[in-house]
Formats: structure tokens, C-alpha cells, sequence
């Protein structure tokens, strides 16, 4: 095992700088310049060209991509072209926001989606399992920036219930609950489309272990039926799950940068936003690359989940 | 059959969820409080303004700086304006008025000696005065060669700067500048903190310009929650009394439907209202809407390295064929004026006595049949068996510019000529019409424009190859009042040199210029004392006062 994981961490590597040359290209070859992006008769042509210069925007594009590897292998992620300030500091000042929510919207998705997936799946053709799959439904085609502006009308404004935006109230000390009444819209809107995948998913995976010989043969032996369904079901049921929670994580920075900016979130998805339409190079490689390494290690961890859940699966 | 039963009444349920939702958008006294709203404006003062309080602006986009030698953009403009101060400034006339400085520059002569008495007792926010020397210091930086900012351009004509004695300064120029009087408003650096910082390290001295700016403007820095707050908190000792409010907050939201939304929830007192959201603003009962002309003029700009475009008669004919006063009523809902020439009626440049190309569709054929374009089988203009026909490129996002797209297609498909409205993303738009690839047949879009009426910038043909001439419009005599009106100091006869180019541009129409838009803030009721700037956003706010 410990092997296995070494062996999957030094893989990482050349696919990281796969990606990392990939994103670099692609970021490189869309249209527009950083700095062109100011368009102020007031600032001369000379002054403009000598930013292009200093930000090093003049060198070739492999040169650039080789400077900016560089500095990462040295721990330096740069500076931001238009923030001007340490992108790793940008990011350190928002990951926490992102995590946060990222943590109780995953939280959010499985303790309403697994119970139902089960419940659905035990109760397979009754009134309950139409309702839950239709919801799910909606769930899946509801977009999340639609959700969201629909629950911020409805629950901001005109119910007054929660805030409009943001992580905490303006100029107030740390304080749970308060937190919580901000995290409670966005994290549900995050939640959704994953939430109804999940539902789904649940719901298939157990169906087909449910009609497995060993559930008779438990049922057989006389267990009560929650101990056959939790205990002899569900942990056979859960495996499937795990590979798509894992493959999941990384959706969350792309679902964030929707739900963040609705909600005016100070997250990385925000920043990341920003960082696009103000072709930011730095901050956009160093959240892709944090993106990459989330999706990579994501793989890892249901790899490993997998082994511990089922202890057939050896590596 | 219960299955269906069931699906039957989730469906309705969802429907309903739909009548509430869309009940919930318009309520029917919407027009009754959209009248009244506009009439009102700001309120009168309502007695004496009183101490204390904090007031919450509204803001869309984030700071990244607080040294206006190095900022570029105007939310980090917002915040220095109020941390720092300069010798002048410019009031809401647009014309410079003595702020540090005691009076107006003495000019010598010669126009090359411009001196300045400043007044005692000015203070930093850390208690040290504001004298000559950091003056000295501050427009140093700009003349410095490691100077590493955005504004070196401006201080070409710049020579020296020098401390006379503690409370005077002396510029010396190179030549004489009448955009001298411009430059002068910048923020002055306290030299006891900065003096020992290399100018080359300046623009990434964090300590100051973002964790700690001290300026001996009317609000001091306290603390800044990137992407959700920034405060800023009474200076006691601001030379100008100190300010009736205790405190300004920023408070930052992702664009500006968020913005509305916490205006209308209170939440926020204040913010510049996008015209797209003024309907909605006008039916929230504690905000009043300010609105003045903004210094700027939109504009259709027409790519004269394109044959279509080149004869002069056919920009004429395509001004003629679009009824900009119907622009402005409809899109606009009415909150502009049409516009003549690059100039705003704001500056003291405007001249007002210039050609006009008013919406008459007949006159516009005439002079596209003079130009040698006649109708073909299709109804569609041609010559030389080439067809009238082009793009009409503009920034997506910006609903206004899509909108004008799709009427210009219409008035000149009255006409014959076909064109076909395109929208892109700002960066890759700017990307593609700007050199060196001028891939653009015509686009909408707009200039704010500087406090100085200098037109080298954007019709000099110096630079087309470079620059902001990107329609590539080239003029001798243009060039040449470009090259000498900023030699000229007397404003009025710099006034009639300039109204000449107005009217040679707008005589030539290389642009077809649209409007001058008026820009709107809004209010919370309780604010008073609230002076509108046409293009400062963070206009004395050390009069601001809450009536709470």
C-alpha cells in the first residue's frame, strides 16, 4: 500500500507538468494582454510599454512559461500583474472561504443524499422514490446561478431571512452563528447539482447490491432489516460512491466561481474570475494548478478509499 | 396511476413556486415611486449637520493600491482620494481650485516657473506636518528614472521641483505645459516614511502602499478584508476640520445586481448606479438617485483603413442615417444628450458651434450616391460591384452597446447598407481592435475623458501606430494643433485653438459620436451634504453627514 502511494505520488509529477505546459498554452494563445486592458488616454504609450517590460510580457512565450516554472520549483508563485501583491498571499487570504464552503456544502450534499438514495432505492416505485428521483431531476437541470439569484430574491430579500452576500456581518468579531446564517444560501446553492448526482448514484449502486445472493442470505439468517440495508448494503453500495466523491472534489472550484460570485464570497473561485477576465497570468496558473493538484490527489484518495472499504482490492 | 398523481402535484407546486417568484419581480406601484424618485434628487439638508456615524459605500470592484502614483484604476482611486491629499483639486465645475496649497500656482512670465504657497499646519495622519519637502519628495518620484509606474508620460515637460522654503514650492518646466495645472492634485507622500525606500522598490513597498498608507487626507487607513471590507476612520486633525462622519466602510460585492440588491436591503448607503439598474433603484423608498452629466461621449468609431469608410461623405451619410435622438430616448431612457464632437460640454473647451449630422435618411443617400454607392437587384448599396456591408463590433456584458448594435443595423438597413452586430469579451475585444491588429470594421464604445482637454492622445496620427488612434484618423492640421495647444497657457485662447479641431472632427465624423450619458449614485435618504462630481467618486466626502 505504502508503495502503491509512492509510486501514485511520483506519477504526479509529469502529469503536473503536463497540465501546467497545457494551461500555460492555452492561457497564453486566448486573446488580450494583461495591461493592455487599461485603455487611459492618460497614460502614455511609453509608460504602457515599460509595464509590458517590467512584468516580463515582452520575453517569448516559453521563455515566460520557463521563468514562471522556475520561480514555482523555488516555492515563488509570483506577483499579480494588476493586484500587486504575492499570489500566494491572495490565495492564503481567500482558501480559507473556499474551504469552508467547499467542507459544509459536501457535508450538505451527502447527509441529504445518501439517506435518500437508500431510502430510495429500499423503497424502489414508491410514492417516495418518484419524488425523490423527480427532485433530483431538478436538481441536475436547475443551473446554479439561477438557484441562487431565485434564493437570494426570495430569502434576502424579500423574506429578509438571510444576507444578500459575504462571509460575516460588517466590522463584527468572529461568531459561529453568524457565520452559519451567511454560509447557509450559498453552500445549499453549491450542494444542489452534486446532491442530486449523488441521490442518483445512491440510489443505483444499492438497488443492484440489494438484490445481491449475500443480502438474502443476511435477510435469511433473520437480521433486522436496517442492520441488512445499513450494515451488509450500504457498505457495499458505498463503493461506486466513493470514486465519484472523490472525482467530485475538483468540481467544486468550477461550481465555486459561479456560487462565490453570486454571493459575493471572497473565495478563490471569485479571484479566479477576476484573474480571467483581467488576464492575471500568475493568479490563473497558480488556481489551475491548485485545481490539477486537487483533482490529482481527489483520484489518489478514492484509489486508497476504495482499498479500505473493500478489502479484496489489493495494490 | 398514484405515480402520476403525485407527479401531477409536485408539478404544480413548482409552477406556483414560479407565480410567486415572478410576483415577487414587479409589484404594481413600480411607475408611481419611479416618478417620484426622479423628481426628488437630493434632498435639501435637513438642519444643521451633526457628528458621527459611519456610512457604507457600495463597490463592485476591489483596490488593489493605495498610492496614486502607482494605481490604475478607480476603486483603488476611491480609497486614496479620501486617505490622502494634494495641492489642488478639481471641483465639481471641473475647474482646479487650492487645497494644500494656499492659492492657485503663481505662473511666471514665460509659463515655466509655476510656484506654490502652501498652508501651515497641515498633518499627516501620524502627526508630522505636510510641508514643502514631501511635496519635493513626491513629484520627484515621477521624475525619477526607476521610477517603475504608470505615470512618467505626464511629467515629460517637468524639469525640476524644488522647496523655496518650508511652505512654498517651485515646478520649473521645460517648455511651457497648460496640462500642468492637472498634475498638480496628485497625493503628496509623507517623505519621514518613505524617504529612505528606494524609488525602484516603491511600487512593492506593501507596508505602505497596502497595509499601512499615511496621507493628511480626511480619512485615515484602519483595515482591509480583502474581498469583503475596508474601513477607513475620521482623521481628528484634518486641516480642513474633521470630517462630520466617524468612519467610511467599503463593502465589496461581485458585480452590480449584487450591489442593488444590498442597497435595497440597507445594507450598503451608497453606489454609482449602472443606467440597466435604475428602474429598479427608483422604487426603493430610503434612496434617493443623483445624477449629473459624466465627463465622457460614446461613439460608433469607424475604421478608416477600411475602403468602405474612407470617403468622408460616407461617414457623413452614416451619421445622417442613424437618429441618435432616438438612441438616447430608448436605450438611454432619455439620460444623455446627443452628441457633436469629442469634447464634453463639461470642459471649458466645448464649442458648441459645430457641424451637426441629424437624422434625415434622405440627405444620407444623397450624399452615399455622390460617393458613388447606388442601390444593386437586392436593395443593397454597391460600387464597383462591392456591397455596403460590415460589422459592428462591441464589448459582451455591456447591454447598452449590444442594443445600439442592433438599432444602427436596423436604421442603415433602412438605407441599404447590411451590417451585422458582433459582440466579445473586453480583453479579447480590446485585443482585436486595438494595434497592431485593427480587425475591425466599426465598433461602439465610449472615452472618459481626461481633466485636460488635450486631443493628442486619440486623434494625433502619431499614434495610430501604438496608441488610442486605433480608427487610424490622420489630420495635418489636427496634428499640429495637437502638437501646440498644450504650449498655450492662456485658457481662452487655448479654448479657440482647440474648438477648431472640435470642429474639423466634426465636420470629418471619424467617428459618429452617439452621447454624453449621465451617471447616477445612489443614496441612502439619511446621507446629506453629498456634492455629485461628474467624475470624482469620492467627491468631499469629509461634508458628508448621517441625518440618523
Amino acid at each position: 500500500m505504502t508503495t502503491y502511494i509512492i509510486r501514485r505520488l511520483i506519477m504526479m509529477i509529469p502529469i503536473l507538468i503536463g497540465i501546467s505546459i497545457l494551461s500555460f498554452a492555452i492561457m497564453y494563445a486566448a486573446p488580450g494582454k494583461p495591461t493592455v486592458l487599461n485603455l487611459d488616454p492618460d497614460i502614455s504609450v511609453e509608460d504602457r510599454e515599460r509595464q509590458m517590460e517590467r512584468l516580463g510580457l515582452n520575453d517569448p512565450a516559453h521563455i515566460q512559461y520557463l521563468r514562471w516554472m522556475g520561480n514555482v520549483l523555488q516555492g515563488d508563485l509570483g506577483n499579480s500583474f494588476t493586484r500587486k501583491q504575492p499570489v500566494t498571499q491572495l490565495i492564503m487570504d481567500r482558501l480559507p472561504n473556499t474551504i469552508i464552503l467547499m467542507v459544509v456544502s459536501t457535508f450538505l450534499a451527502v447527509i441529504i443524499a445518501i439517506p435518500f438514495g437508500v431510502l430510495s432505492a429500499t423503497r424502489q416505485y414508491s410514492k417516495l422514490d418518484y419524488g425523490v428521483t423527480f427532485t433530483s431531476f431538478i436538481g441536475l437541470a436547475t443551473p446554479n446561478f439561477w438557484l441562487g439569484l431565485m434564493l437570494i430574491m426570495v430569502f434576502s430579500v424579500q423574506l429578509g431571512w438571510t444576507p444578500v452576500g459575504g462571509v460575516s456581518t460588517l466590522g463584527s468579531e468572529f461568531n459561529l452563528l453568524d457565520r452559519i446564517h451567511h454560509i447557509i444560501l450559498p453552500a445549499f446553492v453549491l450542494a444542489t447539482a452534486d446532491m442530486a448526482g449523488l441521490t442518483r448514484y445512491t440510489r443505483s449502486s444499492m438497488l443492484e447490491v440489494i438484490n445481491q445472493d449475500y443480502i438474502r442470505t443476511a435477510r435469511a439468517k433473520g437480521f433486522r432489516e436496517r442492520t441488512v440495508v445499513y450494515k451488509h448494503g450500504l457498505r457495499n453500495g458505498l463503493i461506486p460512491i466513493i470514486t465519484i466523491f472523490g472525482l467530485m472534489l475538483p468540481t467544486f472550484i468550477g461550481g465555486s466561481v459561479v456560487v462565490e460570485t453570486l454571493f459575493s464570497w471572497p473565495g478563490i473561485g471569485k479571484l479566479f474570475i477576476d484573474a480571467t477576465f483581467e488576464r492575471d497570468y500568475p493568479v490563473i496558473m497558480a488556481i489551475t494548478m491548485f485545481a490539477a493538484v486537487l483533482t490529482v490527489i481527489g483520484n489518489l484518495i478514492a484509489d486508497i478509499l476504495y482499498a479500505i472499504m473493500d478489502p479484496r482490492i489489493e495494490y | 396511476m398514484k405515480a402520476t398523481k403525485s407527479i401531477f402535484i409536485l408539478v404544480n407546486l413548482i409552477f406556483m413556486l414560479f407565480m410567486f417568484l415572478t410576483a415577487c419581480g414587479t409589484t404594481p406601484e413600480d411607475t408611481d415611486t419611479a416618478e417620484r424618485g426622479a423628481d426628488e434628487e437630493v434632498d435639501e439638508p435637513t438642519g444643521d449637520p451633526q457628528y458621527g456615524g459611519t456610512i457604507v459605500l457600495g463597490t463592485s470592484g476591489e483596490p488593489v493600491i493605495f498610492n496614486a502614483l502607482y494605481h490604475q484604476d478607480s476603486a483603488s482611486a476611491d480609497v486614496t482620494d479620501l486617505i490622502f491629499a494634494g495641492l489642488t483639486y478639481t471641483d465639481e465645475s471641473l475647474e482646479v481650485q487650492p487645497h494644500i496649497a494656499k492659492d492657485n500656482a503663481e505662473i511666471s512670465d514665460d509659463g515655466l516657473e509655476w510656484t506654490f504657497e502652501l498652508q501651515e499646519g497641515v498633518l499627516f495622519h501620524d502627526g508630522e506636518e505636510l510641508t514643502a519637502h514631501d511635496v519635493v519628495f513626491t513629484y520627484n518620484i515621477f521624475l525619477h528614472e526607476d521610477y517603475t509606474g504608470p505615470r512618467a508620460g505626464s511629467f515629460t515637460s517637468l524639469e525640476s521641483v524644488e522647496a523655496v522654503d518650508d511652505y512654498t514650492v517651485k515646478f520649473t518646466l521645460r517648455e511651457p505645459d497648460a496640462r500642468f495645472h492637472t498634475l498638480t492634485g496628485y497625493s503628496i507622500l509623507p517623505e519621514h516614511i518613505l524617504g529612505d525606500v528606494p524609488i525602484g522598490d516603491l511600487e512593492d513597498y506593501n507596508e505602505f502602499n497596502i497595509e499601512n498608507p499615511i496621507g493628511a487626507g480626511p480619512f485615515k487607513f484602519e483595515n482591509w478584508d480583502p474581498g469583503q471590507s475596508l474601513s477607513l476612520v475620521a482623521h481628528e486633525d484634518y486641516f480642513e476640520g474633521r470630517p462630520y462622519l466617524d468612519g467610511v466602510t467599503f463593502r465589496f460585492a461581485s458585480d452590480s445586481n449584487a450591489l442593488v440588491l444590498l442597497l435595497e436591503t440597507g445594507d450598503i448607503d451608497h453606489m454609482i448606479a449602472p443606467t440597466s439598474e435604475l428602474v429598479a433603484i427608483e422604487t426603493y423608498e430610503h434612496v434617493n438617485l443623483s445624477s449629473t452629466l459624466a465627463l465622457r461621449y460614446d461613439y460608433i468609431g469607424w475604421n478608416l483603413q477600411n475602403p468602405l469608410f474612407e470617403d468622408v461623405r460616407v461617414r457623413q451619410a452614416l451619421t445622417h442615417a442613424i437618429d441618435r435622438q432616438e438612441i438616447t430616448e430608448t436605450v438611454l431612457e432619455g439620460q444623455a444628450e446627443v452628441a457633436h464632437a469629442p469634447v464634453s460640454p463639461l470642459s471649458w473647451a466645448y464649442n458648441e458651434d459645430v457641424a451637426r449630422f441629424d437624422y434625415d435618411p434622405d440627405r444620407a443617400l444623397e450624399l452615399l450616391s455622390e460617393a458613388g454607392w447606388e442601390p444593386g437587384e437586392d436593395g443593397i448599396l454597391e460600387k464597383d460591384g462591392e456591397k455596403f456591408s460590415f460589422t459592428i463590433l462591441s464589448n459582451d456584458g455591456n447591454t447598452t452597446r449590444r442594443d445600439i448594435g442592433i438599432i444602427v443595423q436596423q436604421y442603415l438597413g433602412q438605407i441599404g447598407i447590411e451590417v451585422k452586430p458582433e459582440q466579445m469579451e473586453w480583453g479579447a475585444f480590446l485585443d482585436k481592435i486595438n494595434p497592431p491588429n485593427y480587425d475591425f470594421d466599426a465598433i461602439v464604445l465610449a472615452w472618459g475623458l481626461a481633466l485636460d482637454p488635450d486631443p493628442s492622445a486619440i486623434w494625433h496620427s502619431k499614434e495610430i501606430e501604438n496608441g488610442l488612434n486605433n480608427i487610424s484618423y490622420r489630420n495635418d492640421r489636427i496634428d499640429e494643433i495637437s502638437d501646440i495647444n498644450t504650449t498655450i497657457i492662456d485658457q481662452d485662447e487655448r479654448a479657440e485653438l482647440l474648438g477648431e479641431a472640435w470642429a474639423i472632427l466634426a465636420e470629418e465624423q471619424p467617428y459618429t459620436f452617439l452621447y454624453y450619458p449621465n451617471q447616477f449614485v445612489a443614496l441612502n435618504r439619511d446621507v446629506q451634504g453629498f456634492t455629485h462630481h461628474p467624475r470624482v467618486d469620492m467627491y468631499k466626502v469629509n461634508e458628508w453627514w448621517l441625518n440618523r
